[in-house]
């Protein structure tokens, strides 16, 4: 296994173990994502990618190994030693998070949806509509701010959970096939919208994907297979 | 219906195990509890029956000769004792400690062929049949306080004369000439079976509104967790109809698989309620735990209750799935809640509407119908139990629409936006604990007014409630009075006794409307501003419980009582429950006396044991029952309302929502329906309980309820938190990382 990597990763991956009962998932990762770039995950289903991603982002802990974070400004921590009220925190103020489906709240207007990482942050919600709102329009979705999900097309209610996962401005966006149910024409509009937000911002992105389209537009690319154990384990600069 | 595709469709996973034991666990209690409350109702009915006997009324003893000159009316004259009659007094008040023994005083001929209910040939003169747990109550209580008034012991009355295994009663043999003395005596040839006499559509009427006031609690209950995780099934009627499956048959696996968890849940109901019978028949109800065999509702009814829930439950379930628009691609079309309006309101004003006209008939209008009063009453109130469950929805709207422009956190957004949306959903969850405070607010209205009857002031120129009196006799001289009244003043916790003169026996004709008195004995009697004359004189209204403004004493007519006979003898006591029933026996055993000696809050406790306060301990069974129920609904509905919804509840964890944050989504969704709503279950639940009394009797008033009112409200308010605490640790578990990742 080896690892490519630029000088002062933000994030940095060692000798990630980890198992679902029988099945090891991930077999000895060592992986950095560098400050400011897109990174491409891909591998063939059951790979570990979202596995990889899970403890990347301090969703899961790892069995073995470690996860280290380094925001700016801050001093390093190894995210995998973190308790779970800790790394909760970690998620809302430094992490942004997009799904490929069933992420928003039915009941909550598009607004109300990217305004709740702020409002759970602490900030008043006036002030989180607003901002809400500016950045759904700079999304595309002008005068959708009041829609409910069910009444927006896929790509629009793609548009609206980036809209919310960038809200927050996080240090890393970690998106696991965020176009994986959208036509190539919504697809293509989704991610350029929100490429095009993380790289104003500077905003890392570790994305997750099957279709060599999206891959292609990330910095990046790293393929995971058999949970990143022996040859079939490979990192394109 | 393919029978693989069925056996696909109901196991196979942890979560459809978990949820097939819910709706059976949920409908076991709901079933249980039904059987239980319809056996008690039952169990009312047949107690009422074996007590009827005790409602008869006979014939007069006395014919009173027509004239059409009232002023010349010729004196009555006995109507003479037979071998088919029995001469009979019912004492209105023989009491012990708190508690009333009906008691039947019987004189019969030798050759008598009357039997009588439970004993067969009345006792003789002297002796007495009394219920077992009297005579365990006498034996076990000092002579001089319960037993010296009765006699000798014959035997114990037959289970199937008395209501229940607690009843008071006692019948004991008299001498004819002494009942017929007295002038209340009745000519009885054959024991009516009619249990309620002329209030029996009353009692019907408030019994129905009861039972139904109960049981709605627990449809509510097994219609909730017939619904348990509708989410995740619909997913997996999405995935059956996209495999070639069709709505048809979707519908009828969903019939399926709830009826055949209702139908193992009716059976364990059935069950259990035969396990818990004898428990339930230890519940004190109208003073008198039940017979166990009062509570068997029978194997028809049994069966019916059984097979009416499961048909019920797979119908909806049926219903449910078919309207839930479930494709081949999913749930293919939005199910928009309907967004409630204020039609709404009409069939609680319906409801409301009909009860008032009720009430209206009976009082304003005086008209007698009671088919329709009762109709009018009884489906008024079903209107209005039904009209809550239907406004609440719309009235949570109203308050979440205010809750969500005022939000500022997180939780309080999704919660009031949650309602918004799914204003009928989130209402149901609460809906059982509504309608319980509801009802347990009618229960405490109803029962107010048994306290306010209670409590007699305590003033001078009032009987005070320390005070025993009993009147006199006719026949008996001052001489035989003063003796009896001298063995009474002797008696422990006796502080004095009291002779009230007049010019004949308070039953006679001539009985004047004054009672006459020493002057020296007013302050024993509690009076004060007693005149400067040897004797002094008092209305007779003294002596009514239902005199509520002092009586001021006036000089006596004559100086002296020469020429005036005893009426009534008053005993001071110092108000302990062992002075007050020596005293009692001492004035009953003494011979002299027409009735038993009698306090204040005796003749109230006689003047409101009938209907009303059975109702009052039907109130606090009612309440028990349907908190209870409530508060299990409330943590069905809130745990399914998490398991529907696990998915992105979980996705909001996994993007940093700490678990706080899920759990005051929770509790929100939970408090704003149900504090929306309670206020106005509270008012209506008063409202109607005014209604209901004012149909009963318009001498009646509701008051303030009794503590255990608010105690009630308290245990709903803990018990709805209780209920969701109890869900925090379904919210942890259900939208834990590693569960969300894998759905």
């Amino acid at each position: 296994m080896s690892t490519t990597g630029t000088p002062s990763p933000i994030l940095s991956a060692r000798g990630l173990h980890h198992s679902f009962g029988q099945t090891r998932a991930l077999r000895g990762i060592d992986l950095d994502v560098q400050r400011g770039e897109v990174l491409a995950v891909m591998g063939p289903s059951g790979s570990g990618k979202s596995t990889l991603l899970h403890c990347l982002a301090g969703v899961l802990v790892p069995d073995g190994g470690s996860v280290t974070y380094r925001p700016a400004g801050r001093s390093p921590m190894e995210t995998s030693a973190l308790g779970e009220p800790k790394r909760t925190r970690l998620r809302l103020t430094d992490f942004g998070f997009v799904f490929q489906f069933g992420q928003l709240l039915p009941e909550l207007t598009a607004a109300d949806n990217v305004s709740l990482p702020l409002l759970l942050a602490g900030t008043r919600r006036p002030e989180a509509l607003r901002r809400s709102t500016e950045l759904l329009e700079r999304l595309g979705l002008d005068g959708m701010a009041a829609r409910l999900p069910g009444e927006l097309s896929g790509g629009q209610a793609q548009r609206v959970a980036v809209a919310r996962a960038l809200v927050t401005s996080p240090a890393v966006l970690f998106a696991d096939e965020p176009t994986g149910s959208l036509d190539s024409l919504a697809s293509e509009n989704v991610l350029t919208l929100m490429l095009e937000l993380v790289r104003e911002a500077g905003t890392t992105v570790v994305m997750i994907t099957h279709d060599a389209r999206t891959a292609a537009y990330a910095d990046r690319e790293v393929i995971v297979r058999d949970g990143g154990t022996g040859a079939g384990y490979r990192v394109t600069a | 219906m393919n029978p693989g595709l069925l056996k696909l469709a109901v196991v196979g996973s942890r979560s459809a195990y978990g949820r097939v034991a819910g709706i059976a666990g949920g409908v076991a209690v709901g079933v249980c509890l039904l059987l239980l409350l319809w056996g008690g109702a039952n169990g009312l009915s047949a107690r009422d029956d074996r007590g009827a006997w005790l409602r008869e009324t006979g014939l007069p003893s006395v014919a009173a000769p027509l004239t059409d000159d009232p002023a010349a009316s010729a004196p009555a004259t006995p109507v003479p004792l037979t071998a088919d009659t029995v001469l009979m007094e019912a004492n209105p008040v023989e009491v012990f400690r708190d508690r009333l023994i009906n008691r039947r005083d019987v004189a019969a001929l030798e050759a008598t062929t009357v039997k009588i209910p439970g004993i067969g040939s009345p006792p003789e003169p002297g002796s007495y049949f009394a219920s077992p747990a009297l005579q365990r109550l006498i034996e076990s209580t000092p002579r001089d306080e319960l037993g010296d008034r009765f006699g000798t012991f014959a035997g114990t009355i037959d289970d199937a004369a008395l209501p229940g295994p607690d009843s008071l009663v006692i019948v004991t043999g008299a001498a004819e000439a002494h009942l017929r003395q007295n002038g209340r005596a009745f000519l009885v040839s054959d024991f009516t079976t009619n249990p309620y006499g002329g209030s029996a559509a009353a009692y019907n009427t408030v019994l129905s509104i009861g039972a139904i006031a109960v049981f709605f609690p627990i449809l509510l209950l097994i219609s909730i967790v017939t619904g348990l995780g509708a989410a995740q099934r619909r997913e997996r009627f999405a995935t059956l109809r996209l495999i070639g499956a069709s709505p048809q048959a979707i519908s009828g696996i969903a019939a399926v698989e709830t009826a055949v968890p209702s139908l193992i849940g009716a059976v364990l109901g059935v069950v259990l309620a035969a396990v818990l019978r004898p428990a339930a028949a230890q519940i004190p109800v109208n003073g008198s735990r039940m017979f166990a065999a009062d509570l068997t509702p029978g194997w028809a009814v049994t069966a019916a209750v059984v097979a009416v829930v499961v048909t019920a439950s797979a119908f909806v379930a049926a219903h449910r799935t078919a309207h839930a628009g479930i494709g081949p691609l999913g749930v293919t079309r939005a199910v928009h809640e309907k967004t409630p309006t204020m039609w709404r309101s009409v069939p609680l004003l319906a409801g409301l509407a009909a009860m008032i006209t009720a009430v209206l008939m009976i009082r304003v209008m005086a008209v007698r119908l009671p088919w329709l009063e009762s109709l009018l009453l009884v489906g008024g109130f079903v209107l209005v139990l039904v009209g809550i469950v239907v406004i609440g929805p719309w009235l949570t709207r109203l308050v979440s629409r205010l809750g969500l422009r005022r939000a500022q956190s997180a939780a309080g957004v999704i919660a009031a936006s949650r309602i918004q949306k799914t204003p009928v959903a989130t209402f149901r969850s609460v809906s059982g604990l509504v309608i319980a405070v509801f009802v347990v607010s009618v229960f405490a209205g109803g029962s107010s007014i048994v306290e306010s009857t209670q409590a007699p002031p305590v003033r001078p120129g009032l009987l005070q409630p320390t005070s025993l009196h009993a009147t006199v006799a006719a026949g008996h001289t001052p001489g035989q009075v003063a003796d009896a009244v001298r063995a009474a003043r002797e008696l422990p916790g006796i502080r004095n006794a009291t002779i009230g003169y007049g010019p004949a026996a308070l039953s006679e004709r001539d009985a004047g409307p004054e009672i006459y008195l020493r002057a020296a004995d007013a302050p024993g009697l509690g009076f004060e501003d007693i005149p400067a004359t040897e004797t002094v004189a008092v209305d007779s209204s003294f002596l009514q419980y239902w005199t509520t403004q002092p009586l001021a004493l006036t000089p006596a007519p004559a100086a002296t009582l020469d020429g005036m006979v005893p009426v009534v003898i008053v005993l001071g006591t110092d108000g302990t429950p062992e002075a007050m029933d020596r005293g009692r026996t001492a004035l009953n055993g003494s011979g002299v006396t027409a009735i038993p000696a009698t306090a204040r809050l005796d003749l109230q406790l006689q003047s409101s044991t009938r209907l009303i306060q059975g109702l009052a301990v039907l109130a606090y069974l009612g309440m028990f029952v349907a908190i209870a129920i409530a508060g299990l609904s409330l943590a069905v509905a809130t745990a399914s309302a998490i398991l529907d919804r696990k998915r992105v509840l979980g996705l909001m964890r996994l993007m940093g929502m700490p678990v706080s944050v899920l759990r005051r989504i929770i509790t929100r969704e939970a408090a704003v329906p149900l504090l929306t709503v309670v206020l106005l279950s509270v008012g209506l639940g008063f409202l109607v309980a005014w209604l209901m009394v004012a149909f009963i009797d318009d001498t009646y008033r509701v008051t303030w309820p009794a503590p255990e009112y608010f105690l009630a409200l308290g245990l709903s308010l803990v018990l709805a938190l209780g209920a969701v605490i109890a869900t925090f640790s379904l919210i942890r578990g259900n939208t834990a990382v590693t569960a969300t990742r894998f759905e």
